[in-house]
């Protein structure tokens, strides 16, 4: 098999498997419809370029995590073009922020997934990537692997999350769930 | 409420985000990549020529005014803008930067070095140019000073004008973003170090 058919059967594997997962990440980075359709073209772009140098030396999943949040966040600094980088929230920004309505996840499903993408969209790339592999079901070691963060650090800031997600959203008493 | 059931509630929640699902072929994406390659050319192409028009431009004032202030500002500001043309088309023969193998916190803080070292070296490059606008508009004041009275001061709000925006206004605003993108990048460091060291790699 040639590097060209290899870069092209990872790529489509790549793909399939985690083609949702890398269409849900574009909407932690990207709010417009339209850029964020081109982000997720960016994204996939950037990961068949990427598979001609895939070595294997970290996991499939590592690696298409890793590709997909480089170019999310290289997309979010691009879209500051010269603005403040300061708009960014920090996990102490968002532990802090008072006065945000406390949505019922049971009631308002819609309402409540406009506010998680609306917290998500606001944090700092690294915290996204952290929420974003959190939600997606990663485990600590998984995610520090991706962010390059050690695995305390990983724990840390997913204990910060659940308790901003816990400010933020309460399960109600229905059984949509 | 049960808090420790919310996360994976939200977690079922988050899964629910996807709607479309666009599907790429390689082919397609190796010609979105060619293009790409194409249009980054492109772009770094018209920016050449436009700087090239620039050294033109000063070529000719070096050639039709015999006035020794304009004609030292303007080798000056072709020095300058032909500096420009050379690390624009070095730019241009670059390929297309890697997203790989780089962990999120290695290629984020580089990113924003990336951006801070940009905003920290415009103002530099800014203020290349001041010398030779003060002695090319020297020169034309003197030139045109012959011609109409009425011309000189004109010329001399203009570069005044210039010289604020190159000396005052420009390296201020690119000194301000510089420093955010610093104080982003301490930031960072804190936090990776107050919460242990980072992932061992690979």
């Amino acid at each position: 098999m040639d590097r060209t058919e290899g870069q092209d059967e990872l790529y489509q594997k790549a793909a399939q498997e985690y083609g949702e997962a890398l269409a849900r990440m574009a909407y932690a980075y990207e709010a417009d419809p339209d850029l964020r359709r081109d982000l997720l073209q960016e994204i996939h772009l950037a990961l068949w370029r990427s598979f001609a140098k895939f070595n294997g030396r970290c996991s499939l999943r590592t690696w298409i995590y890793r590709v997909a949040h480089n170019v999310a966040t290289s997309h979010v600094i691009r879209q500051t073009k010269g603005k403040s980088v300061r708009t960014f929230l920090t996990l102490d920004d968002a532990e802090a922020k008072t006065g945000i309505e406390d949505v019922e996840l049971s009631a308002n499903r819609a309402q409540a997934l406009s506010q998680l993408l609306a917290l998500i969209q606001q944090l700092d790339p690294l915290d996204r990537q952290v929420i974003t592999a959190y939600l997606e079901d990663l485990d600590a070691d998984s995610i520090a692997e991706i962010t390059g963060l050690s695995a305390a650090n990983v724990w840390s800031k997913i204990h910060r999350i659940k308790n901003v997600l816990v400010r933020r959203f309460h399960r109600g008493g229905g059984n949509a769930l | 409420m049960p808090c420790d059931e919310l996360p994976d509630d939200l977690k079922i929640l988050w899964k629910e985000t996807v709607m479309d699902r666009p599907v790429f072929s390689p082919h397609q994406l190796r010609a979105e990549a060619e293009k790409l390659q194409a249009k980054r050319r492109n772009g770094y192409l018209v920016l050449s020529v436009a700087f090239l028009s620039a050294v033109a431009s000063y070529a000719f004032f070096i050639f039709y005014f015999h006035n020794t202030y304009t004609r030292l500002g303007s080798s000056l500001a072709l020095l300058v803008f032909g500096y420009l043309v050379i690390d624009t088309l070095a730019k241009r023969a670059r390929a297309l930067p890697d997203l790989g193998e780089p962990d999120g916190l290695c290629f984020y803080r580089g990113e924003l070095e990336g951006k801070r070292n940009w905003h920290r070296w415009l103002p530099w490059r800014f203020l290349m140019l001041p010398v030779p606008l003060i002695l090319i508009a020297l020169g034309l004041a003197q030139f045109f000073a012959k011609v109409s009275p009425f011309i000189p001061p004109v010329i001399w709000s203009w570069t005044v004008f210039l010289l604020a925006v190159l000396v005052i206004w420009g390296p201020a605003k690119h000194r301000r973003l510089a420093r955010e993108y610093q104080d982003r990048i301490d930031a960072l460091d804190s936090a990776v170090r107050s919460a242990g060291q980072t992932h061992a790699k690979d």
